[in-house]
């Protein structure tokens, strides 16, 4: 039986397109009451007062709640109320927040709160924020209370400082004969889910806590109230339903604590908190903005010496995430190269912007931008082609990452394949540009990827098989079904484990902190690795109970007894056996004797063998593999215009084993689609107070669906040994390389180097424009 | 979820209508003109419109008249986007409403709405601006038919309860060489960085241009300097560009000076390939 690779349509693929899956927001009951938040209208600046007379005196609110007795919160800093207190620091922070019987009512009395607000300088990028004279945002973030590992340096922006040292830098620029040095930039922008956040929380009469929330971390929801309020984690109890498209976005932990506090303001009563889209896009966290200069250093063979490198992430108002995100920039600081000499310095920097999420690929895809420009630029630089060039220094088992971990062709797969196979793919024709008129050009520009996803040493997942009578088996997981069908790969993966049918295995799709076992976070492309594992593991672990109670009817040993088809039989007889239905709640003998009971499976999963990493070098093993890819995208330019189409988009992936064909084609092209949004339009515009300018979908858009270029996708297949059957992530990796492969191809055609996201035709004019006035 | 409640009134007449608004406003109500609603729907939400009556105007038969005569075209006010796209009745129109938001929207927004609209580049305004239309306007005497352009400066000039019924177009521009270009920020969705329409009327070239600046608008200066007879199409369009109204737009779509660099380019490829079309 095969069911690995099969195209199995998703399990809620119906009650989606028909719309009866249920999200948090389609809690309409009438009990429920309703908060609103008031957000800041300025980006920095010291509240002086907050006045909610007005605002509370409306007939249907029940309570108006500020910060200023609010505990700090933050994930690695606790730098953060949940509602400003003091001071405001991004356009859009939540100051204060309303509960009223109705929207209605609580929107109303919203807009009657006043703040009135002193105006302070505000810091608009992450490179302006390192300057001596920047004004701090937080006053001395070392005085905040912190997790081990987050790394804040006193009296100046930086909230986390990670190092990267391998080999010796200054022997590496000795064996330099050719140098290039890029500086790169790339603003703050969104994830811009289909859902916008919204969460429940009611507080039972025996101190429980129910919260429900659109949500990949329902499990970091339950740990973080219980860190910030000083609560019995078990009495936290949180549902998460169908999640609209997470992207990242929706791992960090925001409104839920606001709905927390609403609860609590009115008594434990059910309070629903539904952010509008605006506040979707300027409130909840955003998608990281980064600046950073590479300097990279090769022979004149093209042999890769050295990487000097220095990021600055625009870790916004509050640290939260930021910390992790320039941690992981850190970790894979280069692309997929043998380098034998790597500095990396890694600064989360507070600005004046919103604070940053995970995004969809968890700080790579940035990184890679930065560091692909290089490549492309130092290929120029030395006259050799770019897909050649980076052939010559791909990373191969036996090499060492920057953090020094020795790979194999478990963890590190096989990018030449990657590449070899996109070079036919693409007919690949150097780089150079085609001209198609007088006015326009074809391009193809290319780039490598690769992720290791840097999640905590000790990450676990869990999982649960239970028996029905008929012999199927309910699969339940803390995967959060974000969008992803991975919930759907895991019952293939249980169905080819005990090689029955699919159709038999009826998968749990919501999540309850209660009952599901814990699946750390559904993010990082970690979901078929670690709930892949575990249930394997209770499949085993039910294998077992299967076994036992058949060998003790069939009074044969256990050893002989095969599983499959929903059968237990002997292995030299099988039509001497057992159906799942005759043991799966127990065997009764004719005689009425019933021995055994239901057949219940456990399976757990712990990450292996992961260390932090040494403070001074960033030597250590920070997440179990590398996913590598190699892509193209091929572009035509008007050169007079600079507008440009995206004529195709290619991405090799090694995969280590597709389980789900369509699935995993539909996961690269919506990461590959999503790449060309954020690379060539998505970004966040600021005014010079530090206003977002676009918060709307009508200014800020994701790319509509006939925009989309022609996707090509290919799979490389390097069994990952650890992996449920090989599988490496698929979630994030078709769009790591995608900002920068745009961006080189672009650069090619418009013949200057494109360093800056978004790439819209008036980023190329300006960088143009830039160019041709330093050469006069 | 819209911040007010609001009556709904569905008038059959042009009077009827008219005559609504004026009690209504008399009894101290703020009723608007209701078509296609999506700005009310959209600019409600955050609090930038506010009504307590709405009267739909889509009832009103004169309003949703697509028909063509020996003279005249007449188009209602209330006809769907999609509808005028349908109607192939003029050619400038519909290429100039096939760009304006997507189909989905384009079903709701009317051709009135666009026009009379709050969000200010009111793209279908400019084919009728180029062809000199003429809009019938109901008022406090019923119907009368006015000059587009005594009635449209930047935005529809009418006395309060005053609305756009139809528009009257002549024959003969139906047929005129034209060009309609909407170029966007990037790609092929969103306002636009500057959207022209263009035709030759007697061997002159008119334009109409909308996204430039916060209203659309025909120029007569911008006219003179692209039909000045002894300049280089790049002549004629960089000497256009000295005479464009103010303020030029500065926003999240587009930078002032990128918008103009557009519209540059844009004029100079009406104008080499309307140049084209008179060698022929």
């Amino acid at each position: 039986m095969e069911i690995i690779g099969k195209s199995v349509i998703r399990r809620e693929a119906l009650d989606k397109v028909r719309g009866r899956a249920v999200y948090t927001s389609d809690d309409t009951s009438s009990s429920v009451l309703h908060a609103k938040i008031v957000t800041s209208t300025f980006a920095h600046a010291n509240i002086i007062a907050v006045d909610v007379e007005k605002a509370s005196a409306v007939p249907g609110v029940l309570a108006v709640i500020t910060g200023e007795q609010l505990p700090l919160t933050g994930e690695e800093i606790r730098d953060r109320r949940p509602l400003a207190a003091d001071k405001v620091r991004y356009y859009g922070e939540a100051v204060a927040l309303l509960v009223a019987d109705n929207p209605h009512t609580a929107a109303k009395a919203a807009a009657l709160v006043h703040v009135e607000y002193e105006p302070l300088p505000v810091v608009h990028s992450p490179t302006d924020a390192i300057r001596k004279d920047a004004p701090l945002i937080h006053e001395n973030v070392d005085e905040y209370e912190r997790e081990e590992g987050a790394d804040p340096i006193t009296f100046t922006n930086i909230n986390n400082y990670t190092k990267i040292r391998k080999g010796n830098i200054e022997a590496g620029w000795r064996e330099s004969e050719v140098t290039v040095e890029a500086s790169v930039s790339i603003p703050p922008s969104d994830h811009a889910a289909m859902e916008t956040r919204a969460a429940t929380a009611e507080i039972m009469e025996n101190g429980e806590i129910h919260i429900t929330s659109s949500s990949q971390a329902p499990f970091m929801i339950k740990r973080l109230l219980s860190t910030y309020f000083d609560i019995d984690v078990g009495k936290i109890i949180v549902n998460t339903p169908f999640v609209g498209g997470g992207y990242g976005g929706k791992a960090s932990v925001q409104q839920e604590i606001l709905a927390y506090l609403a609860a609590k303001a009115v008594d434990g009563r059910k309070v629903k908190l539904e952010y509008s889209r605006e506040q979707d896009l300027t409130t909840a966290p955003c998608h990281v903005g980064l600046d950073a200069t590479i300097k990279l250093g090769s022979t004149k063979e093209g042999c890769l010496k050295a990487a000097e490198i220095v990021y600055l992430f625009d870790s916004g108002a509050y640290s939260d995430k930021a910390v992790h995100l320039s941690r992981a920039g850190a970790v894979d600081c280069t692309g997929p190269y043998d380098i034998e000499h790597i500095w990396c310095d890694s600064y989360s920097v507070y600005t004046n912007h919103p604070y940053p999420a995970p995004y969809r690929g968890f700080a790579h895809s940035e990184v890679l931008f930065a560091f692909e420009r290089a490549m492309n630029m130092l290929a120029e630089k030395l006259e050799i082609d770019p897909l050649e060039f980076r052939l010559k220094n791909a990373i191969l088992p036996g090499h060492t990452t920057p953090t020094q971990v020795v790979l194999n062709r478990s963890t590190v797969g096989d990018l030449p394949e990657c590449l070899r196979r996109l070079k036919k793919m693409i007919h690949w024709d150097g780089g150079k540009p085609t001209r198609i008129n007088e006015r326009t050009v074809r391009v193809k520009g290319i780039s490598c990827a690769w992720k290791n996803s840097t999640i905590p040493p000790d990450s676990i997942s869990g999982a649960i098989l239970t028996f029905n009578e008929d012999g199927s088996i309910n699969l339940i997981s803390g995967v959060v079904e974000i969008g992803t069908a991975t919930k759907t790969v895991l019952a293939q993966i249980l169905a080819e484990k005990l090689q029955m049918d699919v159709g038999n295995i009826h998968v749990k799709m919501t999540v309850d902190t209660q009952t599901t076992p814990e699946h750390w976070k559904t993010v990082a492309s970690r979901g078929t690795l670690m709930a892949g594992r575990a249930v394997l593991a209770a499949a085993d672990d039910a294998i077992v109970q299967l076994k036992n109670a058949a060998a003790c009817v069939l009074r044969v040993s256990k050893d002989d007894l095969v599983v499959a088809n929903s059968r237990v039989f002997v292995r030299e007889e099988p039509e001497r056996g057992l159906d799942f239905k005759e043991i799966a709640y127990g065997y009764q003998y004719p005689n009425g004797n019933a021995v055994g009971g239901q057949i219940i499976g456990r399976g757990t999963y712990i990450q292996r063998n992961m260390t932090h990493l040494d403070k001074e070098t960033g030597a250590g093993r920070p997440g179990p593999e590398w996913a590598v890819s190699a892509q193209c995208i091929e572009i035509e330019l008007d050169q007079r215009d600079f507008t440009y189409k995206v004529v195709r988009a290619v991405c090799v992936l090694d995969a280590g084993r597709v389980l789900n064909e369509k699935a995993a084609w539909g996961q690269v092209t919506g990461a590959m689609s999503m790449g060309l949004a954020f690379a060539g339009r998505e970004t966040f515009v600021f005014d010079e107070k530090g206003r977002m300018m676009n918060p709307q979908l009508r200014t800020y858009r994701p790319m509509h669906y006939k925009e989309n270029p022609r996707y090509l996708v290919d799979f490389v297949e390097t069994p990952h040994l650890e992996a449920p059957y090989g599988a490496r992530g698929v979630g994030e990796q078709g769009l790591l390389g995608v900002p920068a492969a745009l961006a080189n191809a672009l650069s090619v055609a418009a013949g200057t180097a494109l360093n800056r996201l978004p790439l819209t035709p008036e980023t190329i004019w300006r960088a143009k424009a830039k160019e041709e006035a330093s050469n006069r | 979820m819209i911040p007010f409640d609001f009556d709904y009134f569905n008038p059959e007449t042009v009077q009827e209508a008219y005559h609504l608004y004026h009690s209504l406003t008399e009894a101290g109500r703020e009723p608007v003109y209701f078509s296609g609603g999506t700005e009310i729907i959209t600019l409600g939400r955050i609090h930038q419109l506010y009504t307590d009556a709405v009267i739909d105007l889509k009832g009103i038969p004169e309003c949703r008249t697509a028909q063509l005569d020996d003279e005249h075209l007449y188009l209602g006010a209330a006809l769907p986007l999609t509808a005028v796209e349908e109607a192939r009745l003029f050619p400038l129109l519909m290429k100039n409403v096939k760009e304006i938001a997507d189909h989905t929207a384009r079903e709701k927004v009317t051709l009135g709405g666009n026009i009379c609209g709050n969000i200010f580049y009111r793209e279908a305004v400019l084919p009728f601006l180029l062809s000199d239309s003429s809009f019938v306007i109901a008022g406090k005497d019923g119907l009368k038919v006015q000059s587009i352009h005594d009635v449209f400066e930047e935005h529809i000039q009418l006395a309060p309860g005053e609305f756009l019924v139809q528009t009257i177009t002549e024959k003969n521009f139906l047929t005129a060489p034209h060009v309609n270009i909407k170029r966007k920020r990037q790609w092929d969705t969103g306002y636009p960085v500057v959207t022209v329409a263009a035709a030759i009327v007697g061997r002159r070239l008119r334009i109409g241009i909308s996204g430039l600046c916060p209203f659309p608008f025909r120029s007569y200066e911008v006219e003179a300097a692209l039909n000045e007879p002894a300049l280089s199409p790049e002549q004629k369009a960089e000497l256009a560009i000295s005479h464009m109204p103010a303020p030029i737009l500065n926003d999240s779509e587009a930078s002032a000076e990128y918008r103009l660099f557009v519209l540059k380019n844009t004029l100079t490829d009406i104008l080499v390939a309307f140049e084209g079309m008179g060698r022929r």
